[in-house]
């Protein structure tokens, strides 16, 4: 069984007396161990894809199993439960606490897990070391670059040892050099970690980087330029 | 949710101007709200204690202000002999102002033997001796030496009464600090009057049978036809008509109190909206972490409270130290009102804050714990 599977999934927004339907039916399986880019051209619906796997948006209709959960029939308080346990979400402007330091940063997810004091910081120490920022635990990030940021927002990500990493335009704002640091960054992970990784990006060098390349184009899942077959809903 | 205190801190610290300009606005509408509890107390504890049902006063007819009565100090001894009696203390009261002030000075001037018996104090200085040997002599209560800074040894003239401190007392009545005590017939012939044998008031304790209404009536039947008429109370009664006017203004002023309630809600909820508002997308980057929506509720809540409860105990304790160094009291006719810090009270002030705190957060809250996380993230 696939790590990810989405079913025919549809969402549908209102904007203003205008419905728009960024996704119209779409499927995608995601292994275990892969490392997906998601691209296509700017509002094509692939941030919104993003989030319905990472269980932060809801569907307009369709299925989500995600390591054998439907998230799309959790409740608000249950998804959020789910999310501290098998998502690690990387930002574009990477969304640090500002009134905490790298170090408390990192620590965030791990204090909605029931682990120890010294097993925390184990993982957190861990963690930084993986983004070679352990030399800046104690910097909060105002007093930091915005590829040192990032880095942080990616050990964040990792530190619970998630079941899926996603990363949402996370070289978007960086410049080229970091833009090549954080993405071999992101490929450590998948590599020497064993996460699953699943990227949105805009940039088409970066999403040639990751191991299956899938483009959003007019609602639909295109990947080695096939549209992605529509899979039958679990509950069909 | 133990584990989030640090970065609720953490949070208040980043706007600490705004939060120190809430904790103090917190802090001075508690003091002023256990101010006016004070006044309230020093009121209550006139009319309603043991004492004041027990005792009956006895006053000149149709007299108000201490100057205007004066009756036989020998009523004294008819008294006396009336059953259920058990003992009447003469007192001469002489006021600088009749009227309602918060710097008046009573004196009470009564047998030293009847005030050693009668009065339960405590000298904090001087001794009972030389003021009973003494002419001149006053013991002077903490609360008026306290804001006329007066020590043993001083003398010092109010209103044409000039006395010698012999002792600073703290009495067991919270009022009775506002009073300085003289001997009687120094009282009554202080001022160059010719009072000697008038009195302004007798003080009737009775014993455990007796039935004070009756008494009371029983004594004014009895001077009726004699040559100064009576009308004689209960000493709560009595202070509670002598500072009628004066309370009916402290039973308004309790509005003022529950002001400052409605100002504590109105400032604290003010301000963890506004923080609230500047954390829409910091929520929602908890929220996209795992935190559950009744959490982010739970940390806006904890920082609602801790404004409002820091502030709060800021206040209490403020009020407790301005009333218990400056001895405040408002004194009408004679009778004066001790505005008295009280365990009962601080501990009310701040039950008031930490409910008005967790209140405060409410709306705040709900709102940030329903915020929609996708929405909330593109948030500028």
């Amino acid at each position: 069984m696939s790590l990810v599977e989405v079913m025919n999934v549809t969402k549908e927004y209102a904007n203003g007396e205008e419905s728009i339907r960024p996704l119209d039916g779409v499927s995608l399986t995601v292994e275990e161990g892969d490392f997906l880019s998601l691209m296509g051209a700017s509002g094509s619906g692939k941030s919104t894809l993003l989030n319905l796997i990472a269980g932060i948006d809801l569907v307009t209709s369709g299925e989500i199993v995600v390591a054998d959960t439907d998230i799309t029939k959790l409740s608000r308080g249950k998804l959020a439960d789910w999310r501290a346990r098998h998502i690690g979400y990387i930002f574009q402007t990477h969304n640090l606490i500002p009134v905490l330091t790298a170090y408390e940063n990192v620590e965030l997810p791990l204090l909605l897990l029931p682990m120890s004091g010294a097993e925390r910081r184990k993982r957190v120490e861990i963690a930084m070391e993986a983004v070679d920022l352990t030399s800046r635990a104690s910097h909060y990030p105002r007093q930091m670059s915005g590829g040192q940021e990032q880095r942080v927002g990616i050990a964040r990500a990792i530190v619970a040892n998630p079941t899926l990493v996603v990363a949402d335009e996370p070289t978007g704002s960086l410049d080229d050099e970091t833009t090549e640091q954080i993405l071999l960054l992101l490929e450590r992970v998948n590599n020497e970690l064993g996460m699953t990784l699943l990227m949105v990006t805009h940039d088409a060098d970066a999403g040639q980087r990751a191991k299956r390349k899938i483009r959003l184009e007019r609602g639909r899942l295109m990947e080695n330029g096939q549209e992605l077959q529509t899979a039958k809903l679990r509950t069909a | 949710m133990l584990k989030f205190v640090p970065y609720v801190l953490k949070s208040l610290w980043r706007h600490r101007a705004r939060t120190l300009l809430t904790v103090s606005g917190t802090a001075v509408a508690l003091l002023v709200f256990c101010f006016i509890g004070a006044v309230q107390q020093g009121l209550l504890a006139l009319t309603s204690d043991e004492d004041s049902g027990r005792t009956l006063i006895v006053f000149q007819e149709n007299r108000f202000c201490p100057q205007s009565s004066r009756m036989p100090q020998d009523y004294e001894r008819t008294i006396s002999k009336m059953p259920g009696v058990k003992d009447v203390i003469p007192i001469k009261v002489f006021t600088n102002n009749c009227r309602a002030s918060l710097d008046a000075i009573v004196f009470q001037g009564m047998p030293a033997e009847k005030l050693k018996a009668w009065r339960d104090i405590d000298l904090q200085s001087g001794d009972m001796a030389s003021f009973a040997s003494q002419d001149d002599a006053a013991l002077v209560g903490i609360d008026v030496a306290t804001r006329r800074g007066l020590s043993v040894g001083d003398k010092f003239t109010i209103g044409d009464v000039s006395v010698v401190v012999r002792g600073v007392f703290q009495s067991a009545t919270a009022a009775e600090n506002n009073l300085i005590f003289t001997q009687l017939d120094f009282l009554q012939r202080a001022r160059g009057a010719n009072d000697v044998g008038t009195v302004t008031q007798l003080e009737v304790h009775l014993n455990e049978t007796a039935d004070p209404d009756a008494l009371a009536k029983q004594i004014d039947d009895e001077f009726r036809t004699g040559p100064v008429g009576t009308t004689t109370r209960t000493k709560g009664m009595f202070q509670a008509d002598t500072l009628a006017d004066l309370a009916e203004l402290i039973g308004f002023v309790h509005w003022l109190g529950y002001a400052c309630v409605g100002l504590v809600l109105s400032l604290v909820a003010t301000t963890t909206v506004m923080s609230v508002q500047d954390r829409i997308k910091e929520h929602a980057v908890l929220q996209t972490l795992g935190l559950r929506p009744l959490r982010v509720f739970n940390l806006v809540i904890i920082e609602s409270f801790l404004l409002s409860t820091l502030g709060g105990i800021l206040g209490v304790v403020g009020s407790s130290l301005l009333l218990s160094s400056t001895g405040m009291s408002i004194a009408a006719e004679g009778v004066t009102i001790a505005f008295e810090p009280s365990l009962a009270l601080a501990v009310q002030g701040i039950v008031v804050a930490v409910v008005v705190g967790l209140l405060a957060g409410l709306a705040p809250g709900w709102h940030a714990s329903q915020t929609e996380i996708v929405s909330a993230l593109r948030h500028a």
